[in-house]
């Protein structure tokens, strides 16, 4: 069931309706089995994995918090078990085709058979999360529960697909489902998650219908200059209203049970410079990679230079392997790490010029190069080869063409679209106002009136678009 | 012997404004309002070692644990040994 599909719809409906029919205290047991029938309808046989993932954790943890001494060697342990699933389930196709290449493998039938066995749903996000918990455990900053709240934990189904990722310390205590029932749980959640359907269905997967053409791998002629610089950015745009669309139904979903997830957007596109853009994109999984990855390795080198542009490129390069197992991610990773590798020479330089730092010239310069960096990687990511990629990136840099191949209504999508993202701070600011104004609670107009339209309006448009429905793309992730 | 809660609230002060370039109001968040990201709170922790004399051990901590003052003085008092 994917988000955006009408059976999802109806057993939202059906779970929430009961879950706050339930006496409290069977909601928990309620939840972990409405969890369990979702990830169960992307295919029987996978369930058991996060339910394993579970497992280690709390075998793992309780090792850990029975033998202190010993907390170290647990808590490694644990994570290399964690991370041989994701490897064994997410990159052994990869592995065996790089071997493979270089004439290490055990032959094609090896090969044929790691790529038969399909793809367990969400689980970067689920082992990323089990790995979380057992540093936080070693770092006594959570308590092992019961294994049914840890298998909850990991299974809550309005996250794990695709997150947010989240940490035990932030969605743990708001399981045990105590709070009363608030009409403005409803007002959030479908906020979110109507707002969600539309960001998918009408914006996303629109543009997909172009992008995927104009990524077509048989295509070999090069594009013009026009097609590779809207096909780019039209994937930016896609990708961002794909994954918000989809953050934005998880959010919803969870509360309308009165749970609250972090936030994974921030207007990516109106980031200053490439720190900025890691603040506002998967804020999640950023927030995840500084923690547990880059923060440890830095402080061992109490950020040295040289230390310190190494591990941003191999951390950038593993935050693109984590995306996918291919040498696109990889390459749109290692760029990520490059620009910020830049940018932190940039600084450190403009720390020796007092009149740069309150520079709008330069700020304006920076905020501009972002932009074009941040689309200009998204062509290896989204590219099937790096033919492909080549060929687009040469189009839109130095092999400069006129002409257009898709319709006008491509291009005026795009510009809409465009403008969209850029008035999407002003126009949040209006519509908080306005909630604001109309107070926390109790009728109000914008409540009465606005709101249900507004919400059988995004329906309508969603089950207008539903012909195009297409899988999210961060759940193939 | 780690100094009183008091000389750490200080010296968290005056090593966070030293980072930010400002002066740091009451319960301002430091690295979750994105003011410092993670070297900012490398630079801080070297500061505040050489204010207060102490060795603070980053390998078991998060940069949110320095989000605030409270939250800087509470971290170097769970954590911080005497340079010996």
């Amino acid at each position: 069931m994917t988000f955006n599909s009408v059976p999802y719809l109806c057993f939202l409906v059906l779970a929430v309706g009961l879950f706050w029919l339930l006496p409290g205290r069977y909601r928990r047991a309620f939840v972990l089995l409405a969890s369990l029938g979702f990830y169960a309808s992307w295919g029987l046989l996978f369930v058991w994995l996060p339910l394993l993932v579970a497992g280690i954790v709390y075998l793992v943890g309780r090792r850990i918090t029975a033998n202190p001494a010993r907390q170290k060697l647990s808590a490694g342990l644990g994570i290399s078990c964690v991370l041989a699933l994701l490897i064994v389930f997410k990159y052994r196709g990869f592995l065996l085709a790089t071997f493979h290449v270089l004439g290490i493998s055990g032959g094609t039938h090896s090969l044929s058979l790691a790529t038969s066995i399909a793809f367990p749903m969400g689980i970067s996000f689920y082992t990323f999360e089990g790995i979380a918990y057992l540093i936080d455990l070693r770092q006594g900053r959570v308590k092992l529960p019961s294994f049914p709240d840890l298998c909850l934990f990991f299974l809550f189904w309005p996250n794990i697909l695709s997150g947010p990722l989240v940490r035990a310390r932030e969605l743990m205590p708001q399981l045990s489902f105590r709070k009363p029932f608030e009409a403005r749980f409803c007002f959030e959640g479908l906020d979110r998650l109507i707002w969600g359907l539309v960001q998918k269905n009408v914006i996303a997967n629109m543009l997909g219908i172009w992008v995927d053409r104009g990524f077509a791998p048989g295509t070999t002629e090069i594009p013009s200059t026009l097609d590779g610089w809207s096909v780019a950015i039209a994937f930016g745009l896609q990708i961002y209203f794909d994954f918000a669309a989809y953050t934005n139904m998880a959010i919803g979903a969870a509360r309308l049970i009165g749970v609250t997830l972090p936030e994974n957007f921030r207007q990516p596109y109106h980031a200053a410079t490439p720190p900025d853009f890691w603040n506002r994109w998967h804020i999640t999984l950023s927030r995840w990679i500084r923690d547990y990855l880059f923060f440890p390795i830095n402080a061992k080198w109490a950020g040295a230079p040289l230390p310190l542009y190494l591990s941003l490129l191999g951390v950038m390069a593993l935050v693109g392997l984590w995306h996918g197992a291919g040498w696109g991610f990889i390459l749109w990773g290692t760029l990520h790490g490059a620009y910020l590798v830049v940018y932190r020479i940039y600084e450190s330089w403009r720390s020796t010029r007092a009149g740069l730092s309150d520079s709008r010239l330069a700020a304006g310069i920076w905020r501009a190069l972002t932009l074009v960096a941040i689309t200009v990687a998204w062509v290896p990511f989204r590219a099937a080869t790096m033919h492909k990629a080549a060929s687009i990136l040469s189009a839109m840099f130095y092999r400069f063409s006129s002409g257009r191949t898709n319709s006008s209504g491509f291009y005026a999508f795009t510009v809409a679209l465009i403008l969209f993202c850029a008035i999407e701070p002003w126009l949040m600011q209006k519509l908080t106002g306005i909630e604001d104004h109309a107070g926390a609670d109790g009728p109000s107009p914008f409540r009465i009136i606005v709101r249900p339209i507004a919400y059988a309006f995004g329906l309508l448009l969603f089950l207008l678009f539903d012909e195009h429905n297409a899988q999210f793309i961060y759940s193939q992730f | 012997m780690l100094p009183d809660s008091s000389t750490i609230r200080a010296a968290a002060r005056a090593a966070a404004s030293e980072i930010v370039k400002r002066p740091i109001k009451e319960g301002q968040r430091l690295v979750t309002s994105g003011l410092i990201d993670s070297l900012s709170v490398l630079k801080l922790i070297g500061l505040l070692e050489r204010k207060l004399g102490v060795t603070i051990p980053p390998e078991t901590l998060q940069p949110e644990d320095f989000d605030d003052v409270e939250l800087i003085v509470e971290t170097v008092e769970r954590v911080a040994k005497p340079q010996s």
